[in-house]
């Protein structure tokens, strides 16, 4: 159990999550570089056009008859934003060796196919294939424009933009429409050229793997040969870095669309540079609105009946929490003061030893699941892995045992709120 | 006690059914999540009975099934179960289907404190005039919160374009209007009709010894079974479908389009069929079919299509989803494309293929305790046996499959279900 991570050359690490828990193995590679308005379009078109084929598996149809030939291991790719950096992904997750029919070594099939798609793509005359550069550009068009489509994340970005703007966290991660017409097949080439040659690459091999054997398959593989050491490339964020100044007055937006349920979203900041804070201002988001014990949900849903959903979620990167809320819009003033109310109360002290044990609790018990998820376990490293952190999930537990009444309270008179959006129609 | 196992994933299972008619199931699994889940085969198709022997009928508010589930935590002493089982930090949770209900947690630790909750919960309703009137806004939002769902007002509109009477076409959680008429004394009568022992399962998946599990639990039902008799009634359904073609308009960026095939065979082998379909999907819509490289090439689709088989005892349809802003060619190519697989039929190495993948996937199905305990409630409902499908699977031929598509892929039986944007 737990990690041991090796680096295979400097700014390439491998991580291996030994356990038997599962029916599957997962292969995953991840790169991280930092969000940019001016890369962002670009970084998010290129795994559309890594997902279309391999030197050796040229185009999707082939790589994905591969995939089920491998007893139905399933490819994807995609991108996340964490904190101010890009995270670009590619992972195969497949049935463990052990129960395949014909005694094949499936495990190192895929992690080979993995790092092609990656590192090894199609190319014509050194550049990506024009085909799938037009249509990729289209399709990552369209998923752009298809933001509007849920309601709930579609009001969770706009305020997080509205916070940070066109900069870093602020950023949409698949990019901007506008960029997309000026993008050439070229400029793309080269920007994959340096993002691969550049960027932090965490390669995570989960499963009942063998460390020494595969290790020595990667240090043999030719992708892995090309990719030159490099210097970690990527925007560290924390509690130092991310100082915030109390803001004087909230800013207060409203958008409207044909819509028949509101979208509120808070975002708050953590003005806090301790040590601990981050600790601290997990037990204040799960007794805010983190579970079902929680001030939003007991308050705003339960009591007041405003809302099905009422919850607030803790972004360590950046030390905001976001609440969020799907109401009524007749009831937008009812709920917003209600919900300022409970944000007033936990400054205020009225929090009882009994929510401070709940949330602790329900911190407790959500840790302990890490382990038993081998996607939510590859997400838990990563996050460590770019805040430089190396805290186990046990000790992880020993330090939010360690939080008192007095560090929420505390800190809750250094959180404010930054921003309120109400989509409305 | 039964024991069922299959070889091939090195699994078991224990089942023993109660004198009072409850059927417990244990799945040992050595992982440090635990999971429980407890189901009634109750759900919002059932909104017609004749209760405990009456000569009327009763008909209840569409949606009332699901407003149970969400009051069912309430309890006497003015606690909600929901909390407390969050408090003792596990993680608790119910849901509703068309055919079932389902109370359930998992943890990996406190699991024997968070039981003694759980099993008082599930068999003590406490409905008071205030707790339903309370909950009516909540659940208000939640139906609210669906209309603003593209995918979900797809799927609704197709429903009802597709069945003239059967109850599949009634939204799991009623409208604000059907809420407005549930009161304590209906939750009264549908918990006592259906919340019985002979029509629930108790499945639980995790590190446990099954005979210490199954008597542990069986030493705290105390529900009683038997002398009391409910029959449901069903509308008849017709085979046809109502209407070829249903449109709406949202606030969306790109059109949904929804292809579904009513299937009105009932007497073929639930699970074979589902397999049927499963391959099916792999073989004519998945990124590895020929349907998805010509759509994709000339930029008609952006992803691949969605494809579902839904089924229970007296419905089924096969549901294709796509976005596109080509509406009408994506409807004519997949047409034409299953015209043309139906006439030269599927070849024997991407029938292989297509059955080594499936075969994966259900061996992933055994993966974690929340998804094996689910299913083994699912099947339990349908009358199907655990680690039937890897039986059934062996013996599906090309031939079975191919026969499939020409049964249920045809055109008086399609409907086509459309989300314009605005």
């Amino acid at each position: 159990m737990g990690r041991t991570t090796e680096i295979l050359k400097d700014g390439i690490k491998v991580h291996f999550i030994k356990t038997d828990v599962y029916k599957t193995d997962l292969s995953c590679v991840i790169l991280t570089v930092p969000l940019k308005r001016e890369t962002v379009t670009k970084n998010a078109l290129i795994p559309f056009i890594l997902r279309r084929g391999t030197a050796i598996f040229p185009n999707q149809y082939l790589l994905n008859k591969e995939m089920e030939n491998m007893y139905g291991s399933e490819f994807n790719c995609g991108i996340d934003k964490m904190g101010d950096n890009l995270i670009i992904k590619f992972y195969i997750e497949s049935i463990n060796n052990g129960y395949v029919l014909n005694n094949e070594n499936i495990l190192n099939m895929n992690i080979s196919n993995v790092l092609d798609i990656a590192f090894n793509p199609v190319l014509e005359n050194g550049l990506f294939k024009k085909g799938y550069f037009e249509t990729e550009k289209e399709t990552l068009r369209k998923v752009i424009n298809s933001k509007i489509d849920d309601k709930d994340s579609y009001a969770y970005d706009q305020c997080i933009n509205a916070m940070y703007g066109d900069n870093g966290f602020g950023l949409y991660k698949y990019g901007y429409e506008e960029d997309l017409d000026s993008i050439t097949l070229e400029d793309l080439t080269e920007q994959y050229n340096t993002l691969i040659q550049n960027s932090k690459i965490d390669i995570f091999i989960s499963g009942k793997v063998n460390e020494e054997e595969t290790k020595k398959y990667l240090l043999e593989n030719e992708n892995i040969k090309k990719l030159k050491p490099r210097t970690e490339n990527y925007i560290l964020n924390n509690q130092y870095t991310e100082s915030k100044q109390n803001v004087e007055n909230t800013k207060e937006i409203f958008q409207s669309m044909n819509i028949t349920q509101g979208k509120l979203v808070i975002g708050l900041d953590v003005c806090s540079n301790d040590e601990n804070v981050n600790m601290v201002a997990q037990v204040y988001n799960a007794i805010l609105g983190g579970s079902a014990n929680s001030f939003m949900f007991q308050n705003v849903r339960e009591k007041a009946s405003l809302a099905y959903t009422a919850r607030s979620n803790f972004v360590k990167q950046k030390l905001n929490i976001f609440i969020r809320c799907g109401i009524q819009i007749e009831n937008f003033e009812k709920a917003y003061e209600l919900t300022k109310l409970q944000i007033e109360n936990i400054k205020n002290g009225k929090i009882t030893d009994e929510d401070i044990e709940n949330a602790k609790t329900f911190l407790i018990a959500s840790i302990g699941n890490i382990e038993e998820e081998q996607d939510t376990e590859v997400v838990y490293y990563i996050g460590q892995e770019i805040s430089k952190t190396n805290i186990t999930p046990k000790e992880y537990i020993e330090k939010i045992k360690s939080v008192s009444r007095e560090d929420v309270i505390n800190l809750a008179n250094n959180i404010n709120i930054n921003t309120m959006y109400f989509l409305k129609n | 006690m039964q024991t069922i196992e299959n070889n091939k994933i090195k699994e078991r299972v224990y089942v023993e059914k109660l004198d009072n008619g409850l059927t417990i199931m244990a799945f040992p699994k050595k992982t440090k999540k635990k999971y429980i889940i407890w189901s009634t085969n109750f759900g919002s198709i059932d909104n017609k009975f004749y209760y405990n022997g009456e000569s009327d009928v009763t008909i209840v508010p569409d949606g009332i099934a699901h407003y149970l589930e969400h009051k069912l935590f309430e309890q006497e002493n003015g606690t909600n179960s929901l909390d407390t089982l969050t408090t003792i930090g596990v993680d608790a949770n119910a849901f509703t289907t068309n055919d079932h209900t389902a109370y359930l947690f998992e943890c990996t630790e406190n699991f024997d404190e968070a039981l003694v909750e759980f099993m008082n919960y599930v068999q003590n309703p406490y409905f008071t005039d205030e707790n339903v009137e309370k909950e009516r806004g909540i659940i208000e939002q939640e139906i609210m919160m669906y209309d603003d769902s593209p995918e979900w007002v797809l799927y609704m509109n197709l429903m009802k374009a597709m069945y003239k009477d059967n109850e599949i076409n009634i939204d799991v959680a009623g409208t604000v209007e059907t809420i407005s008429d549930i009161d304590k004394d209906k939750l009264y009568k549908i918990y006592n009709a259906f919340y019985r022992p002979e029509n629930m399962v108790l499945v639980v998946c995790g590190d446990f010894n099954q005979e210490e599990i199954i008597n542990k639990l069986k030493s705290m039902v105390t529900m009683e079974g038997g002398k009391f008799s409910t029959k449901r009634v069903y509308n008849k359904e017709q085979e046809e479908i109502v209407e070829k073609y249903t449109e709406q308009s949202m606030d969306i960026s790109m059109p949904l389009l929804m292809i579904g095939y009513k299937d009105n065979n009932f007497s073929d082998s639930k699970i074979k069929r589902e397999l049927g379909m499963a391959l099916l999907e792999n073989l004519l819509f998945n990124k590895s079919s020929k349907l998805f490289e010509n759509l994709y090439e000339n930029g008609k689709i952006i992803s691949e299509p969605g494809f579902d088989y839904e089924f229970s005892k007296n419905y089924a349809h096969a549901l294709i989803q796509i976005k596109t802003n080509f509406i009408d060619d994506v409807t004519e190519e997949i047409k034409n494309y299953i015209e043309n697989v139906k006439n030269d039929g599927i070849s024997e190495e991407d029938f292989e293929r297509a059955k080594r993948g499936i075969y994966g996937d259900l061996v992933k199905e055994y993966n974690e305790v929340s998804t094996i305990a689910t299913n083994l409630v699912q099947d339990y409902f349908l009358g199907v046996e655990p680690f039937d499908c890897f039986e059934e699977f062996s013996s599906i031929t090309k031939e079975y499959v191919e026969n499939l598509l020409k049964e249920v892929f045809v055109e008086n039986k399609k409907v086509v279900s459309v989300i314009k944007p605005i």
